[in-house]
């Protein structure tokens, strides 16, 4: 019997009070941060009989130690940090500059290398960096400023009053298994703030409430999302210098899938590679997670990797939607930030620059609203203006269209993003529409049997144990964990589906796209197809793909007991 | 004075904790390729009993140092007592089992007198004139070597089932027991333990059993996990399992194996449809004998098993019974 994590009825909550309350302590949320403490510190300096206090803004962060859960490729472009921190480099944990690069067509047994780096992937002069480290370090400097970073701290409900945000609500700690309250049980706050800030990365939980409360995506491109499973290897030493890297297209996906994979060298022979699946692909048996493995089976990779050993492994969804799927990104006493908005640019397949720079401009909105002590909507807005004014929408302008090029498959996508990269980002339409990936889907009936020319992509990799991995070998190098006894935190509003619909329209593709091998079809005597669902919520790596790529929108991820999750050192 | 070796063994209400046997094993080998004398100490009130058990193993002294504020245990009291005590010996090597009571006192007491801790150890070599630790990082992916560089005493703590406890050799004569009155002042103790207990209703501590017999996904349905338990009673085992089946509630989560569970190293271990993923193997690689029963032959436990058996566990496990039971008489 499967019980979801629900917040628990009738009890009575701490309650405190903030000015501004952060969720997230990724890029964005630490930059905006960051850069609100820069704004005080400068206006106390100038006014020393009035100062501004930063005693009560707050970051909440859902992981034990901030970084854990913060995984990317990752290049860094340097743009925003030298904005907010000049002269960064000289002590942020930086692995190489990126100095070579190449980008490959791969086909089943050879690669075709592009004899010209395609313009959006020139990378000379940007960063390979662990994010972890990099978002380790960037706490210190926030928490060294002054601002108290809540680690261990989900944000479990939006709390709205009026239609205006008023605060959120933290995880219930020390919940059993059937929602109730252990020995140790410590309910949520209520943290009341005059301004949310939701910097929860890639599908918020907390975005996600507020985009459906207020209807947020209105008009709006539907936002669609990538899975990247990355794994970080040790090399013998000479195989890939620091600051070399590698992009490959084609095999082992088919034209009908997007996506791609990067091999990036960094120092102490460390490579991370990973595979980006686009979360729009139309067989429900696909697995991203087998994608990777097939990829690292390809003669350039398998040769690159020989005698390495894989050291960590992860997984993150991306939202690929562009500037047609950001949402409002402000209103009454909230704003939203980084990949939670969908600053993301798909076609550089780089966020991180933009997520930095949005929390930069959200709290210099924030701190005009500090002074005029003004939190209404209208001042809050003036947060979608400087984002217009700024660089990140003249870059993701240019991108507006790409990755909806690509909805017919990849030729058709290379086609429009040629067109698009010489008519300044337009294409052949002003606005190019897009589908939500998982309506995409095709059911099984509809597809050959056999899998055809995708039969390698789908079901769970297997592995040989030195270059392939199963799922739950790779699983356990991410290092995840959880407090075993509390409910499932994902949420299957209705398992019938599972078990009778899904079963058979679909093949339960839960099993499949999740990166973490949380959703599991078991024998059943109990259900008419014999099969039923089965959740193994203390692997979940907090992706958030089950709540994306559900064929039914019956699965909504929700933070789990704040603390657990995966734990991403050095990635 | 002469370089020694200090064992803090583990007692609770009169009751020695066997692993403290594993921790004198590693003494008494270091003991021998170092030459330096072994020595015990029993922390506690009244623990004559207990040094008196100890002292009949081979070292050179067994030191009960005990106070009435030593029982029950509070850290404040252990690590103020063990503070003076260590002061006045001075021994060069402090050893203690890493269980959860020193886990609470030790790093403290490491820290009062200005030294490191290594713990979680899971051997030891001498290299040259060099006495090096091993020890596992990364959920035991990697093993490091370290050594001391800082004046003694040097504090090691050993994982359980890092050393064989039934290997501690015996001693030719009782070894002296010397009693130690702790000084214990008033306001030292700022802790208050109420009556211990256990969270989980028949709570089991499976890193005590020396037979396991462990089910996993393969034993089918929750009624079958009764020949396993039957099994387990006829060896005169304890029962455990896999993540699957503590999370369909089959088992207590008391009896989980793995990352997620356990960690134990029993002298022998009975795996029952169980595949062998690498979250479970890390929770008991370390047992004496594994036996695997499996029906896929290509299952990763028997990667690790010292007896595999390929075939179904519901014909295997009930004549295997029978003739356990026949053996025994």
């Amino acid at each position: 019997m499967l019980i979801f994590r629900q917040p628990l009825p009738d009890i009575s909550r701490p309650q405190m009070e903030a000015d501004i309350v952060i969720v997230g302590g990724g890029p964005a949320g630490l930059a905006c941060a960051l850069r609100l403490s820069q704004l005080i510190d400068e206006y106390n300096a100038r006014n020393p009989p009035t100062p501004l206090s930063k005693e009560n803004i707050y970051v909440l962060e859902k992981a034990r130690e901030l970084g854990q859960h913060c995984l990317s490729g990752a290049l860094l472009d340097p743009r925003s940090m030298r904005e907010l921190l000049p002269g960064f480099e000289n002590e942020a944990p930086i692995d190489a500059t990126v100095s070579k690069e190449a980008v490959y067509f791969l086909t089943g047994n050879s690669k075709i290398k592009f004899p010209l780096t395609p313009p959006p992937l020139r990378d000379h002069g940007n960063y390979v960096i662990s994010l972890n480290r990099f978002v380790k370090w960037l706490g210190g400097k926030v928490e060294a400023a002054g601002i108290t970073v809540f680690t261990g701290f989900a944000g479990s409900e939006l709390l709205v009053e009026n239609d205006r945000v008023i605060g959120i609500r933290t995880d219930d700690k020390g919940v059993d298994k059937h929602n109730r309250p252990k020995a140790n049980f410590d309910p949520g706050y209520d943290l009341k703030a005059k301004v949310v800030v939701l910097a929860e990365g890639s599908r918020g939980s907390l975005t996600k409430q507020l985009i459906g409360r207020f209807q947020l995506d209105r008009d709006r491109n539907p936002q669609t999302y990538g899975q990247g499973v990355k794994e970080l290897w040790e090399m013998p030493a000479g195989r890939i210098a620091p600051g070399e890297i590698i992009y490959t297209m084609g095999w082992p996906l088919t034209s009908k899938e997007y996506g791609g994979a990067w091999i990036y060298g960094g120092k102490d022979n460390v490579v991370s590679l990973g595979f980006v699946t686009g979360l729009d692909y139309p067989d429900p048996r696909l697995d991203p997670h087998r994608v990777l493995q097939e990829f690292k089976r390809h003669p350039l990779v398998s040769k690159l990797l020989e005698g390495g050993k894989m050291m960590r492994y992860g997984a993150k969804s991306l939202p690929y939607g562009g500037w047609w799927a950001i949402p409002p990104v402000a209103g009454n006493g909230w704003m939203i930030l980084g990949d939670s908005a969908g600053f993301l640019n798909s076609q550089r397949l780089k966020g991180i620059h933009l997520a930095i720079k949005s929390g930069m401009l959200a709290a210099e909105t924030a701190f005009d609203s500090m002074l005029k002590d003004d939190y209404s909507e209208a001042a809050l807005q003036h947060y979608m203006e400087r984002v217009e004014r700024s660089w990140i929408k003249e870059e993701l302008w240019k991108a507006r269209n790409f990755h909806q090029g690509f909805e017919q498959g990849l030729w058709h996508g290379l086609l429009h993003a040629g067109l698009q990269q010489i008519t300044g980002g337009r294409g052949l339409h002003a606005k190019y529409a897009s589908h939500s990936g998982h309506r995409r889907l095709r059911k099984l009936a509809d597809l050959p049997a056999d899998g055809g020319v995708r039969a390698h992509l789908l079901g769970n990799a297997k592995g040989d144990g030195k270059l392939t991995f199963d799922k739950l070998t790779d699983l356990y190098h991410s290092g995840t964990k959880h407090e075993e006894d509390q409910p499932a935190h994902l949420v299957i509003h209705d398992t019938n589906i599972c078990n009778t619909r899904c079963v058979q329209e679909y093949g339960n593709p839960c099993q499949h796209f999740c990166p973490a091998n949380v959703y599991e079809m078991v024998e059943s005597g109990d259900t008419p197809m014999g099969k039923q669902i089965s959740l193994n919520p203390s692997n979940c790596v907090h992706c958030k793909t089950c709540d994306i790529m559900d064929p039914y929108e019956i699965i909504t991820w929700v933070p789990p007991e704040g603390g657990g999750g995966p734990n991403y050192d050095g990635m | 004075m002469a370089d020694t070796i200090l064992v803090v063994v583990e007692q609770r209400q009169g009751k020695l904790n066997r692993v403290s046997w594993e921790t004198l094993v590693a003494a008494q080998g270091i003991a021998a390729e170092t030459g330096w004398p072994v020595q015990a100490a029993v922390v506690g009130n009244e623990v004559a009993n207990i040094a008196g058990e100890i002292a009949a193993k081979k070292l050179n002294k067994v030191f009960a140092l005990q106070s009435p504020r030593l029982e029950p245990y509070t850290p404040d009291a252990f690590i103020h007592a063990l503070k003076q005590f260590i002061q006045t010996q001075k021994p060069k090597l402090v050893l203690m089992p890493h269980t959860y009571q020193v886990r609470d006192f030790a790093p403290r007491l490491a820290t009062a007198l200005e030294r490191v801790l290594v713990s979680d150890g899971v051997g030891y070599k001498k290299e040259g004139e060099k006495l090096i630790f091993i020890r596992q990082m990364f959920q035991g992916k990697f093993v490091a070597d370290v050594s001391f560089n800082c004046e003694p005493p040097w504090f090691v703590t050993f994982q359980n089932g890092a050393f064989r406890g039934d290997k501690v050799e015996a001693g030719s004569a009782t070894a002296p027991v010397e009693t130690v009155t702790a000084d214990v002042p008033e306001g030292v103790v700022r802790n208050h333990p109420h009556e211990t207990f256990k969270e989980a209703k028949q709570a089991v501590d499976l890193t005590q059993a020396e037979i396991i017999v462990a089910v996993g996904r393969g034993i089918k349905e929750q009624k079958n996990i009764e020949i396993a338990k039957q099994l387990a009673e006829a060896l005169g085992g304890e029962i455990a399992a896999s993540r699957p089946i503590c999370d369909s509630g089959w088992l207590p989560m008391d009896r989980q194996i793995g990352s997620s569970g356990q960690t134990v190293a029993p002298k022998l271990y009975l795996a029952l449809g169980i595949s062998g993923a690498i979250q479970h193997i890390v929770g008991m690689k370390g047992a004496r004998t594994i036996i695997a029963i499996n029906k896929d032959s290509e299952a990763p436990i028997f990667e690790i098993a010292d007896y595999a058996v390929v075939g179904n566990l519901f014909d295997i496990v009930p004549p295997l019974i029978e003739e356990i039971k026949k053996a025994k008489g």
